[in-house]
């Protein structure tokens, strides 16, 4: 059934194209770039986030840490040629129940005219309103969102997004600004080294549109739940299985399943002790609306005490 | 671009405007592990002192907590000397509560994102140090030192 959607060699060759685009390689690679100038002064650390891609927990970064990290989405569409949407992310734990995060996305489209271009930058914020932990956590997430209409990031499925929307061509696409509001109520829990996290979105576009909602829930677990005496890298401790489901539910005016996409996708995630994360997730698209098969992948690098470190430079 | 700008400015303000290590004292946070429930604090440490549990905890340690607590346990700024009698005197359950629960208003993460068996192994880890000397007796309540 993957063969008639997900097309490898195509993959390839336009990542190989889009790749010297100047736009493409500061997306993919500034993150190494940081990575290898923080190395320099930094220690790196193992986090304890969950491996969602779209879903979020109620795991915060941890205070004064920085995360860098570098995702990217493969996708196929109806009327338009796939597309890579390459993202950076940059996590900071301002403190234990605050987390700050800033985006800077991409998209490259096959085969089309004017077919890689920036799409926006996004401001994040979660908060833990509860000092300690309970049953169920509830985190407070805002983010601000300046994007264009060419974006496919798809970090979240919103009201009646669907695949049609992304057939526009980027010359186009990529003119028409979006200022967009997201807020999201995230509930999370764990028992017993599984995750369980459920998310509500509310995304309101600042340009007089009705506020549209979507979900998404997540459920993950390490293969093995007790550390090992020696560190080790090829170790069912450093993996996390895991699988998200997301979606939209309409808008204000028509809240409602019909015409919304949905998908589900399994993840896996590869923790090393050095502080790389690897993490890959392919999605299946639930319906006519849906992109028929999406493919995630990211790699991610923390560094402990960044902050204190950053600060210790200017006493 | 201005957004981009704005937000950038943002972040670094509240990179350089929050000072994690304002605090060197350790009181609260004893005081908050005394709070433990009482179902937690009778809780055993299913490793407590297994040779291989205590050399898993210690490679969890340096991963999860060295950052704020020092290669050696004995803090840094406001991160707690874990050599010292509020810890060490505190029930292993105790420790296992404080560990899942955190204590984010005073910098102190949860971390219930961590399986549970992990929290233990750092816990039979860290009760390995047994008690030191406070070098600055003033860190520890008197009510708190030597309560169990």
């Amino acid at each position: 059934m993957l063969g008639s959607v997900f097309r490898p060699l195509q993959l390839l060759r336009g990542l190989a194209s889009a790749a010297l685009d100047l736009r493409f390689c500061v997306v993919l690679l500034a993150p190494l770039g940081l990575v290898l100038a923080a190395l320099a002064f930094a220690s790196a650390a193992v986090a304890q986030e969950t491996p969602y891609f779209v879903a979020y927990s109620h795991h915060l970064e941890e205070p004064a840490n920085l995360e860098i990290e570098t995702y990217s989405i493969y996708g196929t569409q109806k009327g338009a040629g796939d597309f890579v949407a390459p993202w950076m992310e940059l996590e900071y734990g301002l403190t234990a129940w605050w987390t700050t995060e800033f985006y800077i996305d991409s998209q490259h489209t096959f085969g089309g005219p004017d077919s890689t271009v920036f799409t926006g930058t996004r401001f994040e914020n979660r908060f833990r309103p509860l000092m300690h932990e309970h049953w169920i956590n509830p985190v407070l997430y805002v983010e601000f969102e300046n994007t264009t209409d060419a974006d496919k990031t798809l970090k979240e499925v919103v009201g009646a997004d669907n695949q049609f929307d992304a057939a526009q061509p980027n010359s186009t696409a990529n003119r028409h600004h979006t200022h967009e509001l997201e807020t999201k109520l995230i509930l999370s829990s764990d028992y017993k080294g599984w995750n369980i996290s459920e998310n509500f979105i509310g995304e309101k576009n600042l340009g007089h549109q009705p506020w549209e909602f979507g979900y998404a829930v997540g459920v993950s677990r390490p293969l093995r739940l007790e550390g090992t005496p020696r560190a080790c890298n090829f170790c069912r401790e450093n993996m996390i299985l895991g699988a998200e489901m997301y979606g939209g539910l309409g808008t204000a005016k028509a809240f409602s399943l019909s015409g919304t996409s949905h998908y589900i996708a399994p993840i896996a995630a590869w923790q090393l002790p050095n502080g790389f994360t690897f993490s890959l997730s392919p999605g299946l698209g639930l319906g006519d609306e849906s992109h028929r098969f999406l493919l995630r992948w990211g790699v991610s690098y923390e560094i402990d005490g960044f902050g204190r470190k950053l600060r210790s430079l200017f006493p | 671009m201005r957004s981009l700008l704005i937000a950038a400015l943002l972040a670094f303000a509240s990179l350089a405007g929050l000072d994690h290590d304002r605090d060197p004292d350790s009181r609260g946070v004893f005081q908050v592990i005394a709070k433990a429930p009482a179902k937690w604090r009778v809780l055993k440490n299913p490793y407590d002192s297994s040779p291989d549990a205590i050399a898993a905890g210690e490679k969890l340690f340096r991963q999860h907590c060295a950052e704020c607590h020092g290669d050696d346990a004995l803090g840094r700024g406001r991160a707690a000397n874990l050599h010292l009698a509020g810890v060490q005197n505190a029930t292993s359950g105790e420790l296992a509560w404080f560990l899942r629960s955190g204590n984010l208003a005073h910098g102190m993460p949860s971390w219930a994102g961590i399986p549970a068996q992990r929290r233990w192994q750092i816990i039979a880890y860290i009760k390995s140090f047994g008690v030191k000397p406070d070098p600055s007796a003033s860190n520890v309540p008197a009510s708190l030192n030597g309560r169990h």
